[in-house]
């Protein structure tokens, strides 16, 4: 299965995608975490916490700057993860696909697309979640069908909500299931702001947490500060409904 | 429908009627930078506004692909980007700037005006299918910024860039003119991280100055909480205020709508500290 997680810059998407990925290897799966934001903070919300997620984003560094990327060119798609990977708690293994400071598209080592990543590490029965970059770029060069799901993260702001419409548009038009989750709903208010504009989707629901806050500034995961809180055990039920899905 | 034969206005020539003020000033060219919700546009915007209500020439730039810069301008966004109208497609090859239009005539004849004075140069925005409807303005916008620093004629002009999320744009060379990078940071492990990375470009390949500014800051102790996450002096805080939440959700600029609020006058300080370092680095 191929999962992606998209919406505007702070909405929610690595807190999501992260808990996502610890859930999902929990109840068994084998979970492959593509951090494809030129921006990866991917490993934060795993649980690998600052300066091992600095240190993971290194490691895309180096290797094209030592070179090596050359020499991996024909490597295997499995020979990729081994060299480009690390291993997260739960026994996630999450890849940074892009460089901070040369930013492209995908590509692990020789420029191969988003979308084309995800499909290839699907290989072998992996559940593979990709955490977008903020915005719709990338989704906007998916080709159709590549993914089995997009969620889109909203949060109850006019412009979470407007850049969240453009996803879920977006991955209509690519035929791609949309799951849109509203995320740090605080009251009734906050929900029907977004069911106002993309209530035609399936939603997930998200409440506002202070554990996840709390997890964000100190840099852990949620799921190991308080895998009991609210916002946690929400998104912990997002991970249920994505195995149930048809694919 | 092609972007071609959508009808764009062509717009006047700006009369540039405002007297400039006799004082010293550096070259004030700003872009805004940090990660994503954590306040840039809010800032750029309004940063904008309290430059030009001092005196200054103001090109206010909205790189961001997604929705942006221009309810906190306190201006409507333009339905087709006006650089649209700069930019010709030739037979061959990708859209670009036609010919004999430097950045000056792109300001004066391509830029939406807003309050104070203000000029807002808009890149397109993205639909479903990305950016292609709109590329000739991306290129437009490219060839214009890419030039900017020729113009004599903008050399006395504060510009504010308000960045797309993340170091992409940075690393991608669409804000070579920015000679100050404000750093916008929450209290957050995330937003500090995306703020290193931000200022390690910034200081770096591109040579520029950089300013922390933590945002949405409750008290003291998140302040701090920001400097140890970013292991950097913080310059400016600009508080958590529901006057910045009221105002995005009217849709209109948080200076029109709660002008004595504590985030303006947050601004004008860092407006301060930013006409300081301009005569101090030109």
């Amino acid at each position: 299965m191929k999962i992606a997680v998209a919406g505007k810059g702070g909405a929610g998407k690595t807190t999501i995608s992260g808990t996502i990925a610890r859930a999902l290897a929990r109840s068994g799966h084998d979970v492959m975490a593509v951090d494809a934001d030129v921006n990866p903070m991917l490993g934060i919300s795993l649980g690998l916490g600052m300066d091992g997620t600095e240190r993971l984003a290194g490691i895309r560094q180096e290797l094209s700057e030592s070179g090596a990327e050359d020499a991996i060119h024909e490597h295997t798609i499995d020979g990729l993860i081994e060299r480009f990977g690390e291993d997260a708690p739960d026994g996630v293994r999450v890849v940074v696909a892009s460089r901070v400071d040369m930013p492209d598209h995908g590509c692990l080592c020789c420029g191969v697309s988003a979308d084309r990543l995800l499909r290839e590490m699907e290989a072998g029965g992996r559940t593979v979640l990709g955490d977008l970059e903020a915005g719709i770029g990338v989704l906007t060069r998916m080709q159709t069908g590549s993914l089995d799901v997009v969620l889109v993260v909203a949060n109850p702001t006019p412009k979470s909500i407007e850049v969240a419409r453009r996803a879920a548009q977006t991955a209509v038009s690519r035929e791609i299931r949309v799951l849109v989750v509203a995320n740090r709903i605080a009251g009734e208010e906050d929900l029907a702001a977004i069911r106002s504009v993309l209530g035609e989707h399936e939603m997930a629901i998200v409440p506002e947490d202070a554990v996840i806050a709390r997890a964000d500034a100190e840099g852990v995961a949620p799921i190991d500060l308080d895998e009991n809180a609210p916002g946690v055990r929400a998104i912990v039920a997002i991970s249920e409904r994505l195995v149930a899905l048809p694919v | 429908m092609s972007p071609v034969a959508t009808p764009v206005p062509k717009p006047a020539l700006w009369p540039i009627d405002m007297p400039l003020q006799p004082r010293p000033r550096g070259a004030l060219w700003i872009g805004v930078a940090g990660k994503g919700g954590a306040g840039k546009s809010v800032l750029a915007g309004t940063l904008a506004r309290v430059l030009a209500r001092r005196g200054h020439h103001v090109l206010a730039i909205d790189s961001d692909p997604m929705p942006g810069l221009a309810h906190s301008l306190g201006v409507e966004e333009p339905e087709m980007p006006l650089l649209m109208d700069a930019a010709e497609k030739p037979a061959k090859g990708p859209w670009r700037l036609k010919s004999g239009i430097g950045p000056m005539t792109v300001v004066r004849r391509y830029t939406t005006p807003a309050p104070d004075g203000v000029r807002m140069l808009q890149l397109g925005k993205a639909g479903t299918d990305g950016l292609n409807p709109v590329n000739g303005s991306v290129n437009a916008f490219l060839g214009t910024v890419r030039r900017m620093h020729e113009a004599q004629s903008l050399r006395d002009w504060a510009i504010v860039g308000d960045l797309p999320a993340g170091p992409r744009h940075l690393a991608a060379g669409f804000s070579p003119y920015a000679r100050i990078y404000v750093v916008v940071v929450e209290p957050t492990s995330q937003s500090a991280m995306s703020g290193r990375r931000v200022a390690k470009i910034a200081r770096g390949p591109l040579g520029a100055d950089v300013i922390f500014v933590a945002s949405k800051v409750a008290d003291a102790q998140q302040r701090r909480r920001v400097e140890r996450l970013l292991g950097e002096r913080v310059e400016c805080e600009i508080p958590d205020d529901q006057a910045v939440r009221d105002a995005e959700r009217r849709r209109v600029a948080v200076i029109d709508a709660a002008p004595q609020s504590a985030v303006v006058d947050a601004v004008q300080g860092l407006a301060d500290i930013i006409e300081q370092r301009g005569v101090q680095s030109s």
